[in-house]
């Protein structure tokens, strides 16, 4: 693999920006999508910037995920493609959601120009909002661990980032920008430009940047990562196999929801309309709540907690991309995210599909093989 | 209005009443609330089973019917009937399974007993979510479309044409006949191909129904059974609009090109025939090398490409005895040695052919590893001995291969490929010459290697299946259990178009949702299962109604 270095001027973000104005006055792309700190300073917004000298005060790898970056994409490209070029900077699961949204037909990638940079991972929102301050430097100092932990990022992180082993935009990744900007292994002082493919190619022969530099050092640290990750991740779901299992279990583990269908909204995968959950099917005439209430003898509400769950996993798990928006979105602080991955990771392996790794890849309710299942076969 | 539902329970003689406590039946669906009537017979399928029903159904003046009784494969049809007869839509009618899917498999009777209680609780919980369904009826055009001027489209040809049905038939070449008119002789009686050809080539010819377009291509295909629209480009390069109610497509086939396989030696040396190429000689009357003298020893050469292409072609044994006999009549002093795999000669009058040909001093070698060198055919025995045989003539019977237009004409028609890349009939055994889209037929070689009988079999099976639907005058009843898309709910993604094997749905671009054809739609509920949003849905099997039965079933 080769790539481009670049050196760091005053910091990592800086450098991307310079590199994003420079891309901007070339005219390799009109518009940048790019998460910039809100006024107030307590979160950052997604924000189309057309106007070069609005980029000083983006940021782009925010240590809060408010929104997933493919629903911002889907909002821009939602009613077909755009006619000017627009370069987004996202983290490696907000790529792989636009790529799986693009293949049913929320996003439209044409003219849209994918960075991804190394993710640390982001910080739960909650522990963000309060003091933004002492977060941001929290948040900070994990960044610049990746020199010399080999976990990179630590308990401080959301537990579906501290268990991620997708969090490189290139096929290591199993994701596929068109450029990544790699970090890792730099000691802060260079980062590299890795062309995935032959757009990312072209827009650094555009703007001048030669890109035939050996990036092997980048990718050992994040191999040595990612099978740090991968472990983890096996771990962490092993033990919460025991805690989930069955239906007793599971019945446990969402007895805290409270209805509120956060982590269905803050989802960038659920895209129905109408979710089925929320729909008058589910209303119910008072008779047949006392006819439940009398074959159980009591009835909880609001009802069908579990189903609605259970529904959304059956539902989306195909295309799960693991960002853990959800969890963030849950005021009930359930491990939504951890729970979906799990089942999402178990349901992936059987189709052999990874969501967002190529557009190509058709989703598998699209396709139809005669040798399949067969592990699910009674 | 306030439903007024009837349950009627069938003993089905000893069938379910044995094990189907039908008193505890009666009883409990008796109390719950909203049900008006709850009758038992002893057998609601018989005429006087029947006429209970109606009468009942009338004097009760009932809006909506659960019947709880046998598998709706078996008599759902019948009570529909029932229903339409009383005067109540039909689809007001649900049919619960209480004899397969309890009595004859639940062996403790309490527990079918009520296991059938919760079936009848399920429908009743569903039939208030009926919508009544009515049938329509679609104006047809009654003229076909026949693709191929071969033995088989000409066949379909004149068995369609008649006074009130025009056949348009669009041949791509500039004669008629296909690849019959290549060939010398005909088996088994050795009768001229060319006379029957031409026989055949004079009445398609001379017919006024139909309107013959050589030289010519289909080049759109657009519509569905009763209404399809056709672009055809004439010989004259004339872009023609047709519009017919049917098309058959009866493209023949083409054969395997040997330059794949040079082992034939084909291309390489002198005296290497293809099958064709030697009917060709035949018809010009004489077997002659190269060099002008007559051969004599001929080694023909069966199975080529079989291993390649994975099937056999079950014609090329047949035509192989027969150049045999092609060469006895014409040089009997000649050699003739037949080398096999396996001998394919099934049927009434073909061993008698072989044994008569063998009877002719025809030498036979099985052996599955042939190669030909120049003036010489090695070959592996089936003992695994190598051994030559010295030939000045080598006929090679080659696969048969779908024609070169296969690929072309399937996307276009939206039907299917099969094996060997063939069109795929819609079912191997009980409906081989329909396709997946309703009102597409293949005939002959099309769909797979066949013989000339084979071939006149199918087209004559096309015409009926063409007859007997498209009625002149008469209207189509397309599916009336479409599939439906919600315009509120659709997201657009587009999915459904992708498994939809009809070809029944589009995408409206400016409300960006997917619209479903229901002419052409025959509600098997692949958009429904590969919807992501919840957007699509079956009439009669909606969202709704399944939701509902299945909270009572589990509850």
């Amino acid at each position: 693999m080769k790539g481009a270095i670049l050196n760091v001027t005053e910091n990592i973000a800086k450098t991307i920006i310079n590199f994003l104005e420079k891309g901007l006055d070339k005219k390799c792309f009109d518009a940048v999508l790019i998460p910039i700190k809100v006024p107030a300073g307590d979160s950052f917004a997604w924000v189309l910037v057309q106007n070069k000298s609005l980029l000083k005060d983006a940021n782009p790898l925010p240590p809060v995920m408010p929104v997933q970056g493919a629903k911002a994409l889907s909002s821009i490209t939602k009613m077909g493609k755009t006619n000017r070029k627009i370069a987004a900077i996202m983290r490696p699961c907000e790529v792989r959601a636009a790529v799986e949204l693009s293949k049913l037909e929320q996003v439209n990638l044409e003219n849209i120009f994918l960075i991804s940079i190394d993710c640390p991972g982001v910080l739960p929102l909650k522990d963000y909002l309060g003091r933004p301050k002492e977060a941001m430097d929290k948040f900070n100092k994990i960044l610049h661990s990746a020199q010399n932990d080999i976990q990179w990022g630590n308990e401080s992180t959301r537990p579906a980032c501290q268990v991620c082993d997708k969090f490189i935009g290139t096929d290591i990744g199993f994701c596929q920008s068109n450029l990544h900007i790699g970090i890792l292994g730099t000691e802060d002082k260079i980062i590299f430009l890795i062309p995935n493919n032959e757009s990312g190619k072209s827009i650094l022969n555009e703007m001048d940047i030669e890109a035939e530099k050996s990036v092997d050092n980048w990718e050992k640290k994040a191999k040595e990562i990612i099978e740090v990750r991968k472990k983890k991740r096996k771990e962490v779901q092993e033990r919460l196999k025991s805690e989930v299992m069955g239906i007793d279990n599971l019945l446990d583990t969402f007895s805290k929801c409270i209805n509120c269908h956060n982590c269905r909204s803050a989802c960038p995968i659920c895209y129905c309309r109408q979710c089925y959950f929320e729909s008058e099917i589910m209303k119910l005439p008072s008779d047949d709540y006392l006819m439940r209430a009398d074959s159980k003898g009591a009835l909880r509400f609001l009802p069908d907690t579990l189903l609605f769950h259970l529904g959304r996993m059956t539902h989306m798990s195909l295309s799960c991309v693991g960002c853990g928006a959800c969890e963030d979105a849950c005021p009930m602080s359930i491990d939504v995210s951890q729970i979906f991955n799990f089942v999402a990771d178990n349901s992936q392996e059987l189709f052999n599909y990874v969501p967002g790794k190529s557009v190509e890849e058709s989703l598998p309710l699209k396709t139809y093989e005669e040798d399949e299942l067969h592990k699910v076969e009674i | 209005m306030e439903e007024k539902i009837g349950v009627y329970v069938c003993e089905c003689g000893p069938n379910i009443a044995d094990n189907v406590d039908i008193d505890r039946v009666m009883k409990t669906i008796s109390s719950l609330p909203d049900v008006d009537v709850v009758e038992r017979h002893k057998l609601l399928c018989s005429e006087n089973g029947k006429k209970f029903l109606k009468e009942s159904i009338q004097k009760h003046g009932l809006t909506r019917i659960v019947v709880a009784a046998c598998s709706p494969k078996q008599h759902e049809v019948t009570f529909m009937k029932v229903c339409e007869e009383a005067g109540i839509n039909p689809y007001f009618f649900q049919l619960t399974n209480i004899r397969e899917q309890c009595a004859w498999i639940i062996t403790d009777k309490e527990l079918a007993t009520e296991r059938a209680i919760r079936y009848i609780r399920a429908a009743l919980r569903r039939i208030p979510f009926h919508k009544a369904l009515v049938k329509k009826e679609i104006e047809t055009n009654p003229d076909v479309l026949v693709i191929g001027g071969g033995i088989a489209g000409m066949e379909a040809s004149l068995l369609l044409a008649s006074g009130d049905r025009k056949i348009h038939l669009v041949e791509k070449t500039d004669v008629l006949g296909g690849k019959v008119k290549e060939l010398d002789k005909l088996l088994p009686r050795m009768e001229s191909s060319l006379d029957i050809i031409s026989q055949r080539i004079q009445e398609v010819k001379q017919s006024e129904d139909i309107k013959l377009y050589t030289n010519s291509e289909v080049e759109e295909v657009l519509g569905f059974l009763g209404n399809f629209v056709v672009k055809v480009k004439t010989g004259e390069n004339k872009e023609l609009e047709l519009r017919v109610g049917a098309i058959v497509v009866a493209t023949g086939f083409s054969m395997l090109n040997l330059k794949q396989l040079p082992r034939y030696g084909y291309g390489q040396y002198d005296n290497v025939y293809t099958a064709l190429e030697f009917e060709r000689m035949n018809i010009d009357g004489k077997i002659l090398r190269k060099d002008g003298k007559p051969p004599k020893s001929i080694g023909i050469i069966h199975c080529v490409g079989r291993e390649e292409r994975g099937y056999c072609s079950g014609v090329c044994c047949m035509y192989c005895l027969k150049f045999a006999n092609y060469i006895k009549s014409k040089l009997p002093d000649a050699n003739v040695t037949e080398f096999y795999q396996d001998l394919s000669i099934p049927g009434k009058a073909r061993q008698k052919f072989y044994e008569d040909t063998k009877a002719k001093g025809v030498n036979f070698i099985r052996s599955n590893e042939v190669e030909v060198m120049d003036k010489v055919i090695k070959y592996k025995t089936e003992e695994g001995e190598e051994k030559t045989s010295s030939v000045d003539m080598v006929i090679l019977a080659p696969a048969i291969e779908p024609s070169g237009d296969t690929a072309k004409l399937a996307e276009m028609l939206r039907i299917s490929q099969g094996d060997g890349g063939f069109f795929q009939e819609e079912h191997p055994k009980l409906a081989p010459v329909s396709t997946s889209m309703e009102g597409i037929f293949i005939a002959g070689c099309s769909q797979g290697p066949k013989n000339i009988p084979e071939s006149i079999v199918q087209a004559q099976a096309v015409a009926g299946r063409i007859l007997s639907s498209l009625i002149p005058g008469k209207k189509l009843e397309p599916e009336i259990k479409t599939s439906e898309i919600s315009e509120a709910l659709c997201i657009g993604c587009q999915t459904c178009l992708e498994v939809c094997t009809y070809g029944a749905i589009y995408f409206d671009e400016m409300k960006r949702v997917s619209v479903v054809n229901e002419v052409l739609c025959r509600g098997c509920g692949n958009c429904v299962g590969s919807c992501p949003s919840g957007a699509a849905s079956v009439k009669h099997s909606t969202t709704t109604q399944l939701h509902q039965e299945v909270v009572e079933a589990l509850r």
